[in-house]
């Protein structure tokens, strides 16, 4: 049943993502591609399997069919989640900085402005 | 294993990073540090190469960190491939960092210009250095956080518009590799490089499901899609020529001399060392043949890179001849070059023979190493143009024989190794690329070729004549070029013309380099030790 509410989950989070990022609007731009690398993110859990008992708990079950969850995409998702963050604050620092110097975070008005 | 060489260069540029950020308020200090820094990364290039390479038996070296064995913990691996390109790329990034040293004022370089030009290199190094998937997303990424802020450096409406177009592609480009990551490692249950050319190679040995090299395939292309935007193939080029203008001009000659380049490695690592083993079988796509032969999945990609490669060579020679400014025709050029280097691996992907395997692939690393210098030579001497006569739009320009003649000739021997004129080593690439086409008898790609080396000749001439020749205006008089920038220049134009007449050796790295892209056997062993490790 797990399975099938996240995979709803991720297909409307992607969905939600791209549309955000195909607007008009920078922040909104920033905003989906923020939520497609978290929806990235939890498509990775889900990809260490996700049957199984906890990792440190069932230690030692290496090999094995799918006996713990794997602990590994854990740690993927860890240095991905630190990347993002460090990319989100650029990208809104980014936003902040184009305001400045068009006066506007309209794309098509900054396409005009060239 | 005891080969901690492999991370000599890493540790240098990263230790370079930090010692300059610590000392940004002094700037002699920094600056000093930041070249010393350059010329230790050049040395730990040239030990680590001198390993892997001693002209003859060439070896590949792991080192695994903190001891933790292969499949498992992450690996750094040298080979002749990643010391080829490391190689090229200490020089380019040492010739940047001179150039640097006098072109960005204090102020730049208060805000952590060097350090910034450091982080990147690391990250660079650590692309070509690491033998884990997960990490080659994690190099990039380090190396991209500094080409975001290097490419919005003066932060002027230009720059900043550039810079939003290459951070929100580059960052759901992250996403979609993180996405493929993923995918690879749910299908074959591994990360490690050495480990996932293993199992792709024999898949029902280690209980990959049922025709698991499908969604390998699949999920590779969706890998590639990202390789080929960081190295600026059509059709992923449109962040190229904005964000190469806005960058400074040391920082341009970095990114299309060397971080396209780590897109290319990718694709040649990644391609033709791991997922080149697999072999395919119950796929068949329309269109073409896919051959029953032990690379099967590498001759996919054949026909998909040449169509980019052809493309970009288009695009981006065509895009060049219109050009008004010297800055966007190098970056359009850039695009096609790239076109050039990839043309010769589509062949290399589909040939019949090992032989023609091996030429095309050291097509592309001759030509790859030809457009890392003299692409940054030509990124710089338009970076000089500008600092002396404060433009570098072709109606402002002209005459510039007259008032700054080193520094044209060093232009002019950046366009004739790109075009490729003998002895320069650009003529070798091209030669190299077009004897691939011809091996195969391939009609079409060495038509795509020949169509991109006149674009080539038409634009350099364009901005030949209208940039250099002729009456100089009034701008032109009076400005004068620095004479650290020109030496800078002309510096590489005679390490353009040495590595031309000393082919030779060139040759040879670039032939051991494509025996090593193509050695999975060797590679596998190195890393995961004899007998292949754990089963």
């Amino acid at each position: 049943m797990t399975q099938y509410v996240l995979a709803a989950v991720l297909g409307v989070l992607f969905a939600l993502g791209t549309f955000l990022v195909l607007r008009r609007d920078v922040v909104r731009v920033v905003w989906g591609v923020t939520i497609i690398s978290q929806s990235a993110n939890v498509y990775l859990v889900t990809m260490g399997g996700l049957s199984g008992s906890v990792p440190i708990l069932g230690h030692g079950g290496h090999g094995g069919e799918h006996a713990v969850t794997d602990p590994l995409v854990q740690a993927l998702v860890l240095t991905a989640i630190v990347i993002g963050f460090g990319t989100t604050a650029f990208a809104l620092v980014l936003t902040y900085r184009v305001y400045e110097e068009h006066g506007t975070i309209d794309l098509l008005e900054l396409g005009d402005s060239a | 294993m005891s080969q901690q060489f492999v991370v000599a260069p890493l540790l240098v540029a990263m230790l370079t990073a930090i010692a300059t950020l610590v000392t940004r308020r002094f700037d002699r200090v920094q600056v000093t540090l930041s070249l010393l820094g350059g010329l230790g990364y050049l040395g730990a290039v040239a030990w680590l190469v001198s390993k892997v390479d001693p002209l003859g038996a060439t070896e590949v070296f792991s080192y695994q960190l903190s001891g933790w064995q292969a499949p498992f913990g992450i690996t750094l691996v040298a080979d002749s491939l990643s010391a080829f390109m490391l190689a090229f790329s200490a020089v380019v990034a040492l010739a940047a960092l001179v150039f640097s040293a006098s072109y960005v004022d204090t102020y730049g370089q208060r805000v952590s210009y060097h350090p910034l030009f450091h982080f990147m290199l690391v990250g660079v190094t650590g692309s070509f250095l690491t033998g884990d998937i997960f990490n080659l997303f994690v190099w990039f990424e380090v190396m991209l956080m500094s080409s975001y802020v290097l490419v919005v450096f003066y932060s002027g409406p230009e720059h900043t518009r550039a810079a939003l177009h290459y951070v929100v592609l580059n960052l759901v480009g992250s996403a979609v590799m993180l996405l493929a990551i993923g995918g690879l490692y749910a299908t074959t249950g591994t990360l490690n490089m050495a480990d996932l050319s293993r199992r792709v190679a024999n898949p029902a040995a280690y209980g990959l499901a049922d025709g698991g090299i499908a969604p390998v395939l699949g999920l590779s292309a969706l890998l590639f899609a990202v390789f080929a935007l960081k190295a600026g193939l059509a059709p992923f080029q449109f962040w190229v020529p904005a964000a190469y203008r806005a960058a400074p001009a040391p920082v341009s000659a970095m990114l299309a001399g060397v971080v396209k380049k780590v897109g290319v490695y990718a694709i040649i690592r990644v391609y033709f060392t791991v997922f080149g083993a697999a072999a395919l079988s119950g796929v068949s796509l329309p269109g073409f043949a896919v051959p029953d032969d032990g690379s099967a999945l590498l001759a996919f990609y054949g026909p998909i890179l040449f169509v980019m490669a052809a493309a970009s060579i288009i695009v981006g020679g065509v895009g060049a001849v219109g050009r008004d400014d010297i800055d966007g025709l190098l970056a359009y050029s850039s695009i096609g070059q790239v076109g050039f280097i990839v043309l010769p691996l589509a062949i290399a992907a589909t040939a019949p023979t090992e032989e023609i395997r091996v030429l095309g692939v050291a097509a592309a690393l001759v030509y790859a190493l030809n457009h890392g210098f003299a692409k940054s030579l030509l990124f710089m001497a338009s970076g000089a143009v500008y600092d002396a006569v404060g433009s570098e739009q072709f109606p402002d320009l002209g005459g510039l024989t007259e008032t700054a003649p080193w520094l044209s000739g060093g232009f002019f021997v950046g366009a004739l190794a790109l075009i490729g004129i003998p002895p320069l080593s650009g003529f070798f690439g091209k030669m190299l690329v077009f004897d691939a086409a011809g091996r195969v008898e391939s009609w079409l790609a060495l038509g795509v070729a020949l169509f991109g080396a006149i674009l080539t000749i038409a634009y350099f001439s364009r901005a030949w004549t209208r940039g250099f020749w002729g009456d100089p205006p009034l701008l032109v008089q009076h400005g004068e070029a620095k004479f650290s920038l020109v030496a800078v220049v002309v510096a590489l134009a005679l390490a353009i013309a040495v590595l031309g007449v000393g082919f030779d050796v060139v040759m040879r790295a670039a032939e051991a380099g494509a025996h090593a892209a193509l050695d999975r056997q060797e590679y596998v062993e190195a890393v995961l030790g004899n007998g292949g490790g754990h089963a």
